[in-house]
């Protein structure tokens, strides 16, 4: 067998992997990228908002500056122009518009879908990979790693062996590259927020409508208060094209502390009346089927009515979307938009006359999600090498998420660009020594102003953010904060607070920004004292969390990527309730698994043995 | 040093559910069914594929049957990225039987591009099922037959095939052979024939070839050729009626068979009819177990 050999791997095929082979091949340098799933995009999911950022110091490389034509033609779904966070305390909601924190340094910042987006990065970095040599290898989990004489063998559980020159390692939160070399421990609960989402449909101009954005526009509500049952995050709220990411994301710690099942997070979300109102949507209801009929009249019934609610829903989706009327009229079968809707009033009554099909109001969901966020001001790596592997984005443990500034897929796609020209340098040098490319790589992380951005305040950020705030009642801060912060929400003190503040460092600064006051309390207050009633008109059928799993698209394998260590282990037995897919049970006082259901999201993974599936295995998102 | 591979293929009716339908007496319904590549056709052009990722052989492929077969070849040429595709058609080559299709097959692979090393044939048709067109082509061309395989490797040095054969023998359990041969062969794929690709050149070029094979499939007129009885040069006593020695006497319909077991339509809607499944599933599991 002869080793096959190359100049770069890559492993993991997210948005920062893939900036990385699209990076590398602008600069004309051969890069094989790797990904576990059968392809690239099918294991990510994110909130998720993508930013295109200009900072006032310092140099990133934006979304739309390495793919030149990201704005025409990449499948993201809207361009975020409203940005408002709800605080909430049962019936009353108190809003704020930070859409100027939103804008802050930002081009833009678009609402995307991780499987969609990334598939598209994948096709036109494959592109200019192939021509030197390189391109993406899906399907293929990465086992292990070891070096001969400075070059970096690589084994995976799919193909044969092969040596490398350099490895780019952006296999995510959990990433099995820098547990195997021991490159940095695994993130611990503090460090990390669990994040979970479901996808709901809603036709493209009931959203337009409902949130009043134009087609070209889209809003995020974030939402904090008592739908955190008492827990340090919040919710979210962001318009996709015909579709909305709801989710719910807290520091991990803080569910520790008090657990609570991930996905009740989001269903006390999908039950405030403000979301209620925001998700609902036209329904239609099946009459019983009359159990005294025949079997077989029962199955016709069944077929019947299961096949007309499939082309009323097709229809109705196309009806209500602009491109969807316009194939419809290209088509040839419709003249106008008139018999569009003609043609949906007849199948409507269809629906009734045939099948007694009534109609209702509740919200449809259709993908549920999680994933672990490292949270960058306390689990970067300071040193994001080892031997000849650069570690980039979520798998260095980077992102900025400061209150309502939450980025992640920027600073992972920045990151890709940086650890590409660190390697590139030393392609052309022959040096790939810790000394010549892991220094300079980290010498180009830290210049980054992402960097900055995880290390300290950024006090033209905190000023618009608290201008936003500025109706806040002086007293429930006042009560609620230290004088640090007190001092910060005046004008006059601000920048001198600010100062002392960088001076005391974050360490010490956000348990205070950070907690139960800012989340919880805080917002209840504002809810109770200012905000307005709100009220929806039916209340929601949630699914459970068993028919959210059943929903899901996996590739069993029979054998388990996770190992538990220890069954009887305290922890262990907090992730019984943590578990986002509900995989874990208790039985007779230990903790076992079921890794069925398993999306992947490594919560379980600081006291188990925890890989990643073999290629293709496990889940794979439709939407992410 | 190069390889040309040849596959033979069938257009047949669609089986998949939805595409068939059946005349009142039970036979097929041959105008109303949709066609398409047959399933072992396709495993056949994936064999050939194996061949071009691996060796980077030349594949052509050929095809009897009326000129609505183009379809069956684009669909081959779409899995296998063929460079090649003829179109046997003539009224003279109706009715005819295995051996009678085997001439035309022979004639019309002595017409591909270069001299084939190796031929690949599916396993049988889902519409005929006797698998006799394969083998007899094989002792036409003078090829030494494999029948069966599930793999092969090829040394392009010496010029000879090592392949792995599945042979079932009633009443012993299934054993693999293994077997070398020099080329020309003629392969008949077993079904579960899988093409494993383990290295990261392979699936790069598996990857190329697969994208080329798209592209080619949008410019197909530019690969594909029909040959009538003629053009070909058959000789017209060996092919068609003429050439076919089988004579059909009868057609007897497979005597349904006596239910010995009784169904029960159970709604999965309904809890209360799950919980019977359940009850009886549990009887089940509980007579199994040895006491």
């Amino acid at each position: 067998m002869i080793l096959e050999k190359y100049d770069v791997a890559i492993i993991g095929g997210g948005s920062a992997g893939l900036a990385a082979l699209r990076q590398l091949s602008k600069l004309g340098k051969q890069a094989i990228l790797l990904e576990a799933g059968t392809k690239v995009g099918s294991k990510n999911i994110s909130g998720g908002i993508l930013y295109s950022k200009k900072p006032k110091k310092g140099q990133v490389t934006n979304v739309d500056e390495l793919y030149e034509n990201f704005l025409e033609d990449a499948p993201f779904e809207r361009k975020i122009t409203k940005y408002i966070l709800h605080s909430t305390s049962k019936d009353k909601e108190y809003s704020m518009d930070l859409t100027e924190a939103h804008d802050y340094q930002a081009n833009f910042g678009c609402s995307v879908l991780m499987t969609k987006l990334n598939s598209w990065f994948a096709h036109q970095a494959v592109e200019s990979a192939e021509k030197i040599g390189g391109g993406i290898i899906p399907g293929v989990h990465v086992k292990s790693i070891t070096w001969n004489e400075g070059k970096a063998i690589i084994q995976t559980d799919e193909l044969d062996e092969f040596e490398v020159k350099a490895i780019i390692a952006a296999d995510g939160v959990n990433s099995e590259v820098a547990e195997m070399v021991e490159a940095r421990s695994k993130f611990n609960p503090t460090q990390l927020y669990q994040g979970v989402k479901v996808i709901v449909k809603l036709p493209e101009e009931i959203i337009e409508e409902r949130f009043g954005v134009s087609s070209d526009e889209g809003a995020a509500h974030l939402f904090a208060g008592d739908i955190t049952l008492n827990h340090i995050g919040g919710g979210f709220l962001y318009t996709n094209r015909d579709t909305l990411s709801l989710g719910a994301v807290y520091h991990y710690d803080s569910l520790i502390r008090n657990p609570i099942e991930p996905y009740a997070l989001i269903d006390v979300l999908i039950k405030n009346p403000l979301v209620s109102e925001f998700v609902r949507d036209v329904i239609p209801i099946k009459k019983e089927i009359d159990k005294s009929l025949p079997q077989e009249e029962q199955l016709r019934i069944r077929f019947g009515v299961a096949k007309l609610i499939k082309t009323w829903k097709e229809f109705r989706e196309s009806s209500l979307s602009p491109s969807g009327r316009q194939s419809l009229i290209n088509s040839g079968k419709y003249k106008t938009n008139e018999s569009i809707q003609e043609r949906l009033s007849i199948i409507e009554k269809q629906m009734a006359e045939k099948f007694d099909v009534t109609f209702g109001t509740d919200y449809v969901e259709t993908e549920y999600g999680a994933k672990l966020v490292p949270d960058g001001k306390r689990c970067k790596m300071e040193k994001p090498f080892f031997k000849n592997i650069l570690f980039v984005g979520d798998a260095a443990g980077r992102g900025v998420f400061v209150g309502p500034r939450i980025e992640g897929l920027n600073v992972g796609i920045d990151d890709g660009v940086r650890a590409a020209n660190a390697v590139a340098r030393s392609l052309d040098k022959n040096d790939f020594s810790e000394s010549f490319m892991g220094e300079y790589y980290s010498q180009l992380i830290e210049e980054s102003p992402y960097t900055l951005d995880m290390k300290q305040i950024d006090k033209d950020y905190l000023k618009i953010f608290l201008d936003a705030a500025k109706d806040v009642p002086k007293d429930i801060i006042g009560s609620r904060y230290g004088p640090i912060l007190k001092m910060m929400s005046s004008g006059t003190f601000r920048g001198i607070a600010v100062k002392f503040a960088n001076i005391l460092g974050y360490d010490k600064l956000l348990p205070m920004i950070e907690s139960e006051n800012t989340y919880v309390k805080v917002p209840i207050q504002l809810a109770e004292r200012l905000g307005a009633t709100v009220s929806s008109t039916y209340s929601p059928t949630i699914p459970s969390i068993a028919d959210r799993i059943a929903k899901l698209n996996y590739n069993d394998d029979h054998h388990s990527h996770i190992k538990v260590l220890n069954s009887e282990s305290e922890f262990m037995k907090k992730i019984v309730t943590l578990c986002p897919a509900k995989c874990y049970s208790e039985e007779g006082g230990k903790v076992v698994i079921q890794h069925e259901g398993c999306v992947d999201c490594g919560t379980c993974s600081q006291e188990t043995e925890w890989k990643h599936p073999r290629g293709e295995k496990g889940i794979h998102y439709q939407y992410g | 040093m190069s390889l040309n591979v040849g596959v033979i293929i069938k257009l047949e009716p669609d089986f998949s559910e939805g595409n068939v339908s059946y005349n009142p007496d039970g036979t097929l319904n041959r105008a109303e069914t949709k066609n398409t590549l047959g399933p072992h056709s396709a495993v056949a052009a994936q064999a050939a594929f194996y061949a071009k990722v691996m060796y980077g052989a030349k594949i052509s492929i050929g095809t009897m049957g009326p000129p609505i077969a183009d379809l069956a070849l684009k669909q081959a040429q779409e899995i296998s990225d063929a460079e090649e595709l003829q179109l046997y058609s003539d009224k003279l080559f109706a009715g005819a039987d295995t051996l009678g299709t085997a001439e035309v097959l022979r004639v019309g692979i002595g017409k591909m591009q270069g001299e084939m090393d190796i031929v690949f044939a599916g396993h049988r048709a889902s519409d005929g099922e006797t698998g006799q067109t394969g083998p007899q082509t094989a002792w036409k061309l003078g090829f030494t037959f494999l029948g069966n395989v599930t793999s092969y490797s090829v040394d392009l040095e010496t010029r000879t095939i090592r392949a792995k054969r599945l042979v079932s023998l009633q009443g012993s359990p299934d054993i693999i052979e293994e077997v070398e041969a020099p080329l020309p062969v003629f392969i008949s794929i077993d079904p579960t024939f899988k093409s494993s690709y383990n290295t990261i050149s392979q699936r790069l070029s598996f990857q190329k070839y697969q994208k080329e094979a798209k592209e080619r499939v949008k410019n197909f007129n530019n690969y594909y050729k029909i040959f009538n009885a003629d053009e070909l040069g058959v000789d017209k006593t060996l092919v068609g009626l003429p050439g076919s020695p089988t004579i059909v006497y009868k057609v007897e319909r497979v005597p349904k068979s006596t239910a010995t077991r009784s169904a029960e339509v159970v709604d999965g809607s309904d809890p209360k009819q799950l919980q019977k499944v359940v009850g009886k599933m549990k009887e089940a599991l509980e007579a199994m177990v040895i006491k």
